[in-house]
């Protein structure tokens, strides 16, 4: 079940980033760039999330996965700031 | 569960609620219901990491956090398909 829940978070996060990409792609809004860059982290976050606790259960990445995701969520932060008007 | 992670999941949900809060305004500005989701997933998403810092790696608890955050992403998923179908 645990399993389950974070491999569809990892799929529906590549599935935001790849829809917000493509929204980029054809509309070139540098807020939708930054929110992309956040998605893909976040995406990446929770693939290592996987990896951590499946794959490799006795090596602790919570701390670069913590990174990852703050990394991601300031990327986010600096686009709202910078490039909203 | 470090400290320091513990540190970094909690600045990572201060993080989440200021997007939260900006796109929330977005939302007062223009009434777009996209800007409303993604308010809302962010909110859902600090909600995660709090939960993440405040419930000990061994407890259910703690896999629960995970459960909110796919409802998060799931909250992301429909409103961006919901916009490109509008």
């Amino acid at each position: 079940m645990a399993e389950a829940v974070f491999a569809l978070c990892a799929l529906t996060s590549l599935a935001c980033a790849a829809l917000l990409l493509r929204s980029y792609r054809a509309t070139r809004a540098r807020l939708l760039l930054w929110s992309s860059v956040c998605f893909v982290g976040l995406a990446l976050d929770n693939i290592l999330l996987c990896i951590d606790l499946i794959v490799v259960p006795d090596i602790d990445l919570s701390l670069a996965r913590a990174l990852l995701a703050l990394t991601s969520v300031l990327c986010i932060n600096v686009g709202l700031i910078w490039d909203s008007k | 569960m470090s400290l320091a992670t513990t540190i970094v999941w909690s600045a990572t949900a201060m993080g989440s609620v200021t997007a939260g809060l900006f796109f929330l305004r977005f939302w007062r500005d223009s009434r777009d219901r996209l800007f409303l989701v993604f308010a809302l997933a962010f909110f859902v998403l600090s909600l995660n990491w709090l939960t993440l810092v405040a419930a000990p790696a061994a407890t259910e608890t703690h896999h629960f956090a995970y459960f909110i955050r796919l409802v998060a992403f799931i909250l992301l998923l429909v409103g961006i398909v919901d916009k490109n179908r509008r």
